[in-house]
């Protein structure tokens, strides 16, 4: 129909890059358990914890998570936010860092030591794995059950990218199972999640409502940017981030 | 011993004649009362550079928690009121911004480290200035006085050890100096905070927000007002929470009371 489109890539890198991190710090130290913890038995809070265990009980194993030393981090989509993930985690004290993806970018990779594996070795070599790929038909229901059988016992997979790359059912079930330790996602389908998705039973999966380029000075950017492009299309010059269609 | 259980008191020590090492879990020997158990010849170890990693690890956690609202949108995410996620809910961006390290100790510097990955703006305060080539790797920048740190920075992170000169280091004065988007993270011990000013510098908005993996006492009373505030993150002291780092602190732990059984110099000993 002749409809031009301006998105606004780039401005939100860090901010997302940012937020992936603070996922994965979340998911495999259990933060938002801890926190819980940390409130257990406040009466107006009305939190439900559960059972038994709790501060009172304290023990070297509870609350226990992964450290990130030492560890091998599987990067799904080595683009522009991937790498800045990456740069993040370095000092982290990251031993490895692998990714996958429609094919290997040589040149983003020597920074972080990066290997272009299959998405199989990923899943089978990694401790950490953080998607930031795009939703495409390749990438739809890419973390399946396969995949997440392939995954260490004790590793955490994040996803930052779009719910549709995972199979949420299999995720469920590798959770539940204990096919993997933590997962943690800005992302799912749909959003919000049904009030009865069996996900948000799970204690060790942190869900957050897309907030990957939520702060002020990102969205203000965003938002600056988008009417730029607005603005450009109504006048019928070039935007300054235009969709090729 | 682990999260000072048990109380190491003269009682204690009386009952125990033939008691030759008190092995620490953790850095902190605050705990423990040095000349009392040094005066019954007891040995006593702590478990130091093993806790290093996963605590300022723990430190990073929570300023991104807390500047993010994480704990707040995982509510928002899994509550059966939520309908939609609103478009206008927003944090605060740690990339960029100052961050204040009060306390460059081996955990402090490893804050930095990762904190420049993030492209912070880094200054700290010590007891004496790191080297140069330090500073330069991280790009810290050294504070004589802690309230230049204090005027500047938008997250502080206190990562001292508990001493009788860092008791109440920050107090009223000092959060009054403190930006009012400033955030106060606590990794180090409860006492090193005057909590009472530190509660009254939040509802007053003084400061906008703390994170504390540390409280004093530990757990806070159910009816503190740091637990009903929303703007404050608590963790149960779980700085050094990892299974493998768990592991190695009691495989050191065992090591240094081996050693001091057998008569033979205590590793990572404090007395």
């Amino acid at each position: 129909r002749g409809i031009r489109v301006g998105y606004t890539p780039d401005v939100l890198t860090d901010a997302t890059a940012e937020l992936s991190v603070a996922l994965l710090l979340s998911a495999c130290r259990r933060l938002p358990e801890a926190a819980k913890q940390g409130k257990r038995g406040v009466p107006e809070l009305r939190l439900h914890t559960g059972g038994c265990g709790g501060w009172t009980t304290w023990k070297p194993l509870w609350m226990c998570g992964y450290g990130l030393s030492d560890s091998t981090v599987g990067i799904i989509g080595l683009g522009r936010i991937g790498q800045a993930i990456a740069r993040r985690l370095k000092p982290f004290g990251v031993k490895k860092f692998l990714y996958t993806g429609s094919g290997p970018k040589p040149e983003c990779a020597a920074e972080f030591g990066a290997e272009f594996v299959p998405l199989t070795r990923l899943a089978e070599e990694s401790d950490f794995v953080v998607v930031s790929c795009a939703l495409t038909p390749a990438t739809q229901g890419m973390c399946n059950k396969d995949f997440f059988s392939r995954m260490k016992k004790t590793s955490v997979f994040v996803n930052t990218s779009r719910g549709a790359v995972v199979n949420q059912e299999d995720l469920y079930d590798a959770l539940a199972q204990g096919q993997i330790a933590a997962a943690g996602l800005d992302v799912t389908t749909p959003e919000p999640l049904p009030t009865d998705h069996p996900l948000l039973s799970l204690k060790n999966c942190v869900i957050l409502p897309h907030i990957g380029s939520a702060t002020y000075a990102t969205r203000n950017t965003m938002a600056v940017l988008a009417a730029n492009n607005l603005l450009a299309g109504l006048r019928g010059e070039p935007m300054p981030h235009e969709l090729k269609l | 011993m682990w999260y000072h259980k048990p109380v190491v008191d003269e009682e204690l020590l009386q009952s125990l004649p033939n008691l030759s090492v008190v092995a620490s879990s953790g850095v902190g020997v605050d705990h423990l009362d040095l000349n009392l158990i040094s005066s019954y010849g007891v040995k006593v170890s702590n478990t130091p550079f093993v806790v290093s990693t996963d605590t300022a690890d723990l430190g990073i956690a929570l300023m991104l928690a807390s500047a993010r609202r994480l704990v707040e949108g995982y509510e928002m995410a899994t509550s059966p009121d939520t309908e939609y996620f609103p478009a206008d809910w927003l944090g605060d961006e740690v990339s960029g911004a100052t961050l204040g390290i009060v306390g460059m100790g081996t955990i402090g510097y490893k804050i930095a480290e990762r904190a420049k990955a993030f492209e912070m703006k880094i200054l700290y305060h010590n007891r004496s200035q790191r080297k140069k080539e330090e500073e330069g790797a991280v790009g810290a920048v050294y504070c004589e006085q802690v309230d230049d740190l204090l005027r500047q920075s938008d997250f502080v992170m206190l990562a001292v050890n508990l001493t009788p000169q860092t008791r109440g280091l920050i107090g009223r004065r000092e959060l009054g100096l403190m930006k009012p988007t400033a955030t106060l993270i606590n990794i180090s011990r409860g006492l090193v905070v005057d909590q009472d000013a530190l509660v009254e510098a939040l509802q007053k908005k003084i400061i906008k927000a703390a994170a504390l993996d540390v409280t004093y006492p530990e757990p806070l009373p159910r009816d503190h007002p740091l637990l009903r505030l929303r703007n404050v993150i608590v963790t149960p002291h779980i700085g050094s929470a990892t299974r493998q780092t768990r592991r190695l602190m009691m495989e050191e732990m065992a090591e240094s009371i081996r050693a001091g059984l057998a008569g033979l110099p205590v590793p990572r000993r404090v007395l």
